[in-house]
């Protein structure tokens, strides 16, 4: 088991000094002149200078990427060009949204695909299974920013019971909280639910004609505890690896979403990092969700192989 | 005494006390107390002008809580005190002398005086601190703070108008305090200390800004209001729900959400405020990009303009066109701006006499509002014969190019303050960092030289009549829609003042 | 005579066997591809049809319902809405199918490669897909069209890029699975050189699966451009889009909300079209798979 858990970290290091090092690549690259764009009307040539030098711009790239690397590691993401806060002080302000968000779309998800899984799975073929598998097929089809078009048409403009758009803080108001986040997290949950019924669904198939599945229904035990206790078990490992990818996908902050319903999360501080050209706050953010996704990736490889014996016995 | 009468005396006494109280009318009508939410559009920067330079009408409305000015505006437009108790000015207009209000305070607890006041300007005007905000007041020379009640400023050039000008809410007029600028350093951004009606409580980013009635205020008795929650709501369609969700009180709105506004206006819960403010949106075209530097295809761009059918199609017929830089909102009024009529066949024959093709990218702003603008204009400037590109940018971005003059086409504004000067004699004369269209003209230069030396009101308005003749036919800039500002409220929200400057000011307002 | 008989009877054997085939996939993947098929048409001869140019405003008809001018209405700003949903099947279109093709050629390339050869540069090859599938790829492509310029070559180029580890994936795993096949042995016992095993024996197998993919990647880049365009960040205006109709139609739910409703309409049944035929040609080629 150590050795299983020292080679994944063995790889993991790697990639994320990868992340690191495209993240600074990118938000390097991209703006042209930095110097010049932040001075605007103010860049005479001496201003530009002077201000390359103070930010060090006219030092080589790798210098100013260690640099940038060693105020990471020490919790430094540097502060927004545009207003002077310190990166991850906003970036931590915005995560309890997105996380607010996450867990909610996730939660509601799960709620929707799991019962649905476990009926079609057991009634494989049948016109039920059909039917939901043939929705579910459909909301594939549909983008994220169409069904939120649609929900906030449904439920806001025409029987107007939710908010179209807005955030309020839990603490504040708790049910408002909830009413604002209904809609964006159905909308989360609607784009996530196909994928997660189809995986839980072909697995729980697979392993309903094992042969101890079998041998319990020859034994008489009840359908109901078979399918709950010996068949869903051993059938939601794909479905937790899904799940938890979806996650740390997530964290990327759900940018569509979180836009049409004004939500003030970690996607809308990209948006707005990108539309102002604040680098800074482009290039930590990035480097956040990125990481993020990676270490998320990776805690889930640890519980799937703490799930599956069969995996943390096997050689790579 | 019988008890009869003794009950009589004391019925007499409750009765004139009370009488009083009753008789009074509308002055003891305010109601203390209660939250006001305001939805703004723009998420707010900060506050420190060496950070942000100029402040955006999501910042001036902020400032107006936080900070005062020198000066305020009544209904009339004339200039009130406010921070300054009274004001005199030199035979030149060069120097003007302003007499402080004592006993002021920074929430802080420092001392508000004429130091302060220079502090403010000193600091903005360091060219070592390289502030955008600089150039708004070059016209400055200096503060002089002989005592702490008296500020004299020293100006290059002549003002007369210099009160009324001081009113507006922007970075270079509201006094910060200088304690806090010093001690808070790249903080103070985010954490202002002001000596207005109102103290900053908490404030998330992208989120609220919630203030708190300031205890120790200088004028007694106001603000009426206990807290204002400010939220920024980019989005206007949110912003709009949220004021008929009752979750916003008062919310911030242009022409372009026009079916909302004609929608607020026929619902009685809602009152709609107007103010039609001089100048406009306004178009600087670059002479010194080609095809630009041909006044034919520059006339040709202007007289392919269908003003009243573009306003249909953007605001539902609510903006007035505009035909010169000043508007209804002015107190310039032009008999003959110059203005060139909307001419398509016109248009389309000067573009032919010009010769070559005619293409070039235009700056907009990406959002709706500036995209659907964008392209109802590629579509006029189609039918005339030109070929125009979209070029998508931010709006800081848009402050950045016109500066750096990397653009052919570019939107600006001409705001609503109380003098033209200022705003002309920055984008026109030439060696002005703003003067977008890289146009010299010695006529233009003496004319707005004039004007800003001349105290008479009518021959200024002949002079600036003139500069709009000239502007005009030379085609350098071109005029979009008056200044219109809006505010929705529900009709609860009482005692809003006029917009002045495009800013809401709701530091004087209260809940019915 | 007897030729032309001949003749006219293998046609009919071909087409009633052709038929039969495509009827064995089942009415609903037909009907996919009618759907595919008239789109295509439409996009390619748009400038045939009798349609008002899409770009071109009746600034008095605004918000129109459906006349004669005008068969589906028009727009906020006046514009046809036909002519803007056959105009914006060209260009979603377009994006839709050249991107995937930049995925395929060098995500494809990269994966089979790297499936074929093993070793370090296998590991290379996954590690470094794995770094760009940790990016938020929406976030990415918006930053390049906001800073790159918002051209529809841009645009194109960095979906095509996004697309490109998935590719590699799908390419890799169906190489893996291929490669161990006797007659890949066979080949290589018999001194067949590399390349030649590659290009004569691996590609025709592994090629099935990767165009299966294309198709899904077809499906899924029509949601990315429209996803940008409803941003205001892809397809530049005034050429007209699906996605950026949509989010144009945003404004006018509450007065006109067909103008939101119809683009919709016409992104979901093209994607819906696409991943019907996608997944059909993957579960056949992939039977392990193909549980829906």
């Amino acid at each position: 088991m150590l050795g299983f858990i020292a080679t994944r970290i063995g790889y993991l290091i790697p990639v994320l000094i990868a992340v690191t090092l495209l993240t600074f690549l990118i938000a390097s690259l991209l703006p042209g002149d930095l110097a010049h764009a932040m001075l605007g009307d103010q860049a005479t040539p001496e201003a530009v200078e002077a201000l390359r030098r103070d930010m060090g711009l006219d030092q080589p790239l790798w210098w100013r990427y260690l640099n940038w690397l060693v105020g990471i590691v020490q919790g430094d993401f540097g502060r927004s060009f545009r207003t002077g806060e310190p990166v991850l002080g906003a970036i931590l302000a915005r995560l309890p949204v997105s996380l607010e968000l996450m867990l909610l779309a996730e939660v509601t998800a799960l709620a929707i695909s799991i019962p649905l899984a476990i009926h079609c799975a057991a009634h494989s073929g049948g016109p039920f299974d059909r039917v939901v598998t043939g929705i579910a097929f459909a909301k594939l089809s549909i983008p994220n920013f169409m069904a939120a078009i649609l929900l906030i048409y449904l439920f806001a403009v025409e029987l107007r019971w939710l908010p179209a758009t807005g955030y309020v803080p839990f603490a504040e108001d708790g049910l408002g909280n909830v009413r604002a986040m209904v809609l964006p997290a159905l909308t989360l949950a609607l784009a996530e639910w196909p994928v997660l019924m189809r995986v839980l669904r072909s697995d729980m198939i697979a392993v309903l004609q094992e042969d101890y599945i079998t041998m319990a229904r020859a034994k008489g035990l009840k359908s109901r505890r078979i399918l709950f206790v010996h068949a869903l078990k051993p059938s939601s490992l794909t479905l937790i690896t899904v799940a938890g990818i979806n996650i740390g996908r997530l964290i990327g902050g759900a940018v569509i979403v979180e836009s049409v319903f004004a939500l003030p999360g970690i996607g809308r501080l990209l948006l707005g990092a990108i539309y102002t050209r604040d680098f800074m706050i482009l290039q930590g953010v990035v480097l956040f969700v990125a990481a993020g996704f990676v270490i998320v990736n990776f805690l889930v490889d640890m519980l799937y192989a703490v799930l599956d014996p069969r995996i943390r016995h096997a050689h790579r | 005494m019988s008890r009869a009468v003794r009950f009589g005396v004391m019925l007499t006494g409750i009765l004139m006390l009370a009488l009083p109280l009753l008789g009074s009318g509308a002055a003891q009508a305010q109601k203390r107390g209660g939250s006001l939410t305001v939805g703004l559009e723009l998420d707010i920067a900060g506050f420190d002008p060496l950070k942000v330079g100029v402040f955006d009408t999501s910042a001036n409305m902020a400032a107006a809580l936080l900070f005062d000015t020198l000066t305020s505006l009544d209904d009339k437009g004339e200039a009130q005190p406010k921070l300054a108790l009274s004001w005199s000015h030199a035979e030149d207009y060069k120097t003007w002398t302003f007499k402080l209000r004592p006993g002021v305070k920074f929430h802080d607890g420092t001392v508000f005086d004429a130091q302060a006041v220079k502090f403010n300007i000193d600091r903005q005007k360091d060219p070592k601190n390289k502030c955008r905000c600089a150039f708004y007041i070059a016209f400055l020379k200096e503060v002089q703070a002989p005592d702490p009640l008296t500020a004299i400023f020293v100006l290059t050039d002549p003002s007369v108008n210099l009160p009324k000008i001081m009113a507006f809410a922007s970075s270079n007029n509201v006094v910060q305090s200088p304690a806090a600028m010093q001690g808070r350093g790249d903080d103070y951004n985010r954490n202002p200390v002001g000596t207005g009606p109102f103290v900053l409580k908490s404030w998330t980013a992208g989120d609220r800004m919630v203030l708190e009635k300031n205890p120790n205020y200088w004028n007694e008795g106001r603000p009426y209001l206990d807290r204002v929650v400010l939220r920024p709501l980019p989005d206007s369609q949110a912003r709009f729900a949220s004021l008929e969700a009752g979750e916003s009180d008062l919310i911030w709105d242009d022409e372009f959400d026009s079916d909302n506004i004609l929608k607020a206006k026929k619902t009685p819960s809602l009152s709609v405020h107007q103010h039609v403010g001089s100048g406009a949106s306004v178009y600087a075209i670059n002479t010194k990009a080609p095809p630009f530097d041909d006044v034919r295809v520059r006339r040709a761009l202007v007289m392919a303009l269908d003003r009243p059918k573009w306003s249909q199609v953007l605001t539902n017929g609510l903006s007035r066109p505009a035909t010169n830089p000043y508007g209804e909102g002015s107190w310039v009024k032009c008999k003959d701006d110059g203005a060139l009529p909307f001419d398509l066949a016109k248009a389309q024959a000067l573009l032919k006499d010009y010769g070559k093709p005619v293409k070039f990218k235009m700056l907009v702003t990406a959002t709706p509002r500036g995209r659907a603008n964008g392209q109802v204009l590629q579509q006029f400037w189609k039918l005339a014969g030109a070929e125009m590109e979209i070029e998508q940018v931010d709006q800081t971005a848009i402050v950045t190019r016109a500066f750096a003059r990397q653009f052919e086409l570019t939107p600006w504004r001409i705001v609503d303050l109380a003098d033209p000067d200022p705003q002309m004699y920055a984008n026109f004369r030439t060696g002005s960092p703003v003067a977008l269209a890289n146009y010299s003209n010695p006529e233009l230069d003496r004319l707005l030289d004039h004007a800003r030396v001349t105290a008479d009101p009518e021959k200024r308005s002949e002079d600036y009549c003139a500069i709009s003749r000239l502007i005009n036919s030379e085609a350098i800039w071109f005029w979009g829609f008056q200044n219109t500002y809006y505010a929705i409220a529900k009709a609860k929200v009482k005692g809003l003042p006029k917009l002045h400057n495009g800013v809401i000011d709701v530091s004087p307002t209260w809940l019915e | 005579m007897r030729t032309g008989e001949a003749v006219a009877g293998s046609v009919v054997r071909n087409a009633t066997e052709a038929w039969a085939r495509l009827a064995a996939f089942g009415w609903l993947f037909g009907l996919a591809l009618a759907w595919i098929a008239a789109i295509v048409i439409a996009a390619g001869s748009a400038d045939l049809l009798p349609l008002p140019s899409p770009t071109d405003m009746d600034m008095l008809a605004r918000r129109e319902a459906p006349s004669f001018a005008h068969w589906l209405g028009t727009d906020r700003l006046g514009r046809d809405m036909l002519a803007r949903l056959v105009y914006g099947a060209r260009i979603s279109l377009t994006v839709a199918i050249l991107a995937p093709l930049i995925g395929l050629l060098i995500g494809g390339a990269l994966g089979i490669l790297a499936g074929y050869f093993r070793g370090g540069l296998e590991t290379l090859v996954v590690g470094g897909v794995d770094v760009l599938l940790a990016f938020p790829p929406l976030v990415l492509a918006l930053a390049v069209m906001a800073y790159l310029g918002q051209t529809l070559a841009n645009l194109t180029y960095i979906i095509g890029i996004l697309s490109i580890p998935a590719f590699t994936r799908v390419a890799r795993a169906a190489t893996l699975s291929v490669a161990k096949r006797e007659f890949i042995l066979a080949a290589r016992a018999m001194g067949a050189t590399e390349l030649r095993i590659l290009l004569r024996e691996l590609l025709p197998n592994v090629i099935l699966p990767l165009l299966a993919f294309f198709l899904l990647a077809v499906a899924v880049t029509i949601v990315v451009e429209g996803a940008l365009s409803f941003l205001g960040l892809g397809v530049p205006p005034p050429a007209p889009s699906w996605g950026g109709m949509i989010g144009e139609g945003r404004e006018s739910l509450e007065t006109a909300p067909r103008i939101a409703f119809l683009p919709a309409l016409f992104m979901f049944l093209t994607v819906l079209s696409f991943n019907i035929v996608g997944d059909t040609l993957r579960a056949t080629t992939d039977p392990r798979q193909g549980a829906a």
